[in-house]
């Protein structure tokens, strides 16, 4: 579905990216781990578009992304749920999630989609009218999933949905995304620093250091490798 | 004879703070919601009178409506042409200074903005004056030098006349505010707006072209002020240089209303109308301006976020 060959990416002429290659198949929940400053929140960038790309491509399902703008790729079925949340503090909970069903597929769907989405996070029905800036920021994580799943994605790319959260409340986000993707056969790209429960849930992860991957192989390799249970297990 | 000269200026400033509020929400929309500085909307609002003046007394508008429905009509026919105005001053020269393009920059990339409206207002002035002569020139209709009087008050005592032309801009500035504030609540495009101003990259994410909804706010402010400007033209003469004298009241207002807020800067509009008009009751006319920004002063030292400031700040 989403085919990543030789990436070179960033912000000024030093790539911070260099060669990166991940593929995502339809139905897959792939994680990519690392350390801070390894490029993982580029790489989402990179992908939808508002980081350039210097070298290699982008393909999603059978287009170039190179040549579709950075709006556009919301509309081919691309949802971002972006690092530090970045709800729309001045508009509603319900305004919110309008704009995340912007798209095309998100409009079609959109009765079913609001359904399914209070049913898995029930504190986004009771806060329905509430401005999104004056929620917690656990209720904003969860808006912000809310928002990428009404537009009836086909990829969900999460970029730290834990980042800055109490661990009680990261931990029921994570269970939450793990019932999401249950339910819905989603595939999912993440990004996190919980490298242990992100490792557990995918299929398959990357580890990516100093804008290279530096491993990549199933849940099983990956958790066996003694270098990922040094460096990031802690065992 | 004390309540009535005091209910005259109390009407008077109510009618002109409703076209006041009115120009404050067209610059509201570009420099509360969007950020941009710009020092060209009071000249924004000189193309809006121009605009329909001459759709008025020499494009056949007067002709065809007559005296007293032609000027609203001749207002109606420019609103377009300010709105294509700005969405292409925006696209061509605005984009290039703001945005994606400048947020590294320091102060966002401000100064660049600054020097460009600025420099935008003066070619305006000074092309206004090539143009359109420097001869003060007024939409003419019969409904300015007319009057309702409403009264006698309290048996024979008092009564208050409100002058057509200034009574029909304030209905028709209040009812385009309305309008504006519906279209920007509750429409898919209003949401986009505040969604675009509250997080352009977030609303990248979502689909929405940020550039392309910059261009449509910064139509939307262009037109608005401009149909405060039309309406003006019925009860005051004008001539190029008349933008200077009213894009300080427009950013006196929007401060004064809350910055980010469209219905705020309305009523900051609206306090400086009835702040300048009541003045004229223990001041001389010479220091209605000063009355004004002494309230401001005041209402800026004990209120900094204005009427409406955001609570929520963007982040």
């Amino acid at each position: 579905m989403l085919r990543i060959e030789a990436l070179s990416a960033g912000y000024t002429a030093v790539p911070v990216l260099n060669g990166v290659s991940i593929a995502v198949d339809e139905g897959q929940f792939v994680a990519i781990v690392g350390p801070n400053g390894a490029g993982k929140t580029t790489l989402f960038k990179t992908i939808s578009g508002t980081v350039g790309l210097m070298a290699g491509s982008i393909r999603f399902l059978d287009t170039d992304l190179a040549s579709v703008p950075p709006h556009r790729r919301a509309h081919l079925g691309i949802a971002h749920v972006p690092e530090g949340r970045q709800v729309f503090p001045s508009l509603t909970v319900m305004e919110n999630l309008e704009m995340g069903a912007y798209t095309e597929a998100g409009r079609r769907d959109w009765t079913s989609n609001i359904e399914r989405i209070f049913a898995w996070l029930p504190v986004l029905a009771e806060r329905r009218g509430q401005l999104a800036g004056t929620l917690s920021g656990g209720e904003q994580q969860m808006l912000a999933i809310g928002r990428g799943l009404a537009s009836s994605p086909k990829l969900l790319m999460l970029d730290e949905p834990s980042m800055g959260l109490a661990p009680a409340i990261a931990d029921f986000i994570f269970e939450r995304l793990i019932e999401i993707r249950r339910q819905s056969g989603l595939t999912v790209l993440l990004v996190e620093q919980r490298v242990a429960e992100a490792l557990e849930s995918a299929d398959h992860g990357y580890v990516l250091e100093m804008g290279r991957v530096v491993l990549e192989g199933n849940n099983k390799t990956l958790r066996a490798d003694d270098r990922v249970r040094q460096a990031y297990l802690g065992m | 004879m004390m309540l009535e000269n005091f209910l005259q200026a109390l009407t008077a400033g109510i009618l002109a703070g409703s076209i006041y509020g009115l120009m404050c929400v067209g610059l509201a929309l570009i420099f509360g919601v969007m950020r941009v500085i710009n020092f060209a909307q009071g000249d924004f609002m000189m193309l809006g009178m121009y605009a329909a003046y001459y759709l008025f007394a020499a494009l056949g508008v007067q002709a065809t409506f007559g005296d007293n429905l032609g000027p609203y009509v001749a207002v109606g026919l420019a609103t377009p042409l300010l709105f294509a105005f700005g969405y292409v001053i925006h696209r061509v020269l605005v984009s290039r200074v703001t945005g994606a393009r400048t947020a590294a920059l320091e102060g966002e990339g401000h100064y660049a903005q600054l020097i460009l409206t600025l420099g935008i207002a003066l070619i305006l002035q000074n092309g206004g004056q090539i143009l359109f002569g420097s001869v003060l020139v007024s939409v003419r209709t019969p409904l300015s030098s007319s009057a309702w009087e409403i009264g006698p008050l309290w048996g024979d005592f008092v009564s208050v006349f409100v002058n057509k032309s200034r009574g029909i801009a304030a209905v028709v500035s209040v009812a385009t505010i309305a309008a504006l504030a519906l279209l920007i609540a509750r429409t898919r495009l209003g949401k986009s707006l505040r969604a675009a101003a509250d997080n352009p990259e977030a609303a990248t994410y979502m689909g929405i072209e940020v550039d392309h909804a910059y261009r449509i706010a910064f139509g939307l402010g262009a037109a608005i002020t401009s149909v405060a400007g039309g309406l003006l033209a019925t009860n005051y003469p004008f001539q190029p240089h008349i933008g200077l004298e009213y894009v300080i009241v427009m950013y006196a207002g929007v401060v004064l209303g809350g910055m980010g807020s469209i219905i705020g800067a309305f009523w900051g509009g609206m306090a400086i109308g009835l702040v300048q008009q009541l003045s004229t009751l223990v001041l001389p006319t010479q220091l209605q301006n000063a009355a004004i920004f002494v309230v401001f002063l005041l209402i800026v030292f004990l209120r900094p976020q204005g009427f409406f400031g955001r609570v929520v700040e963007r982040t």
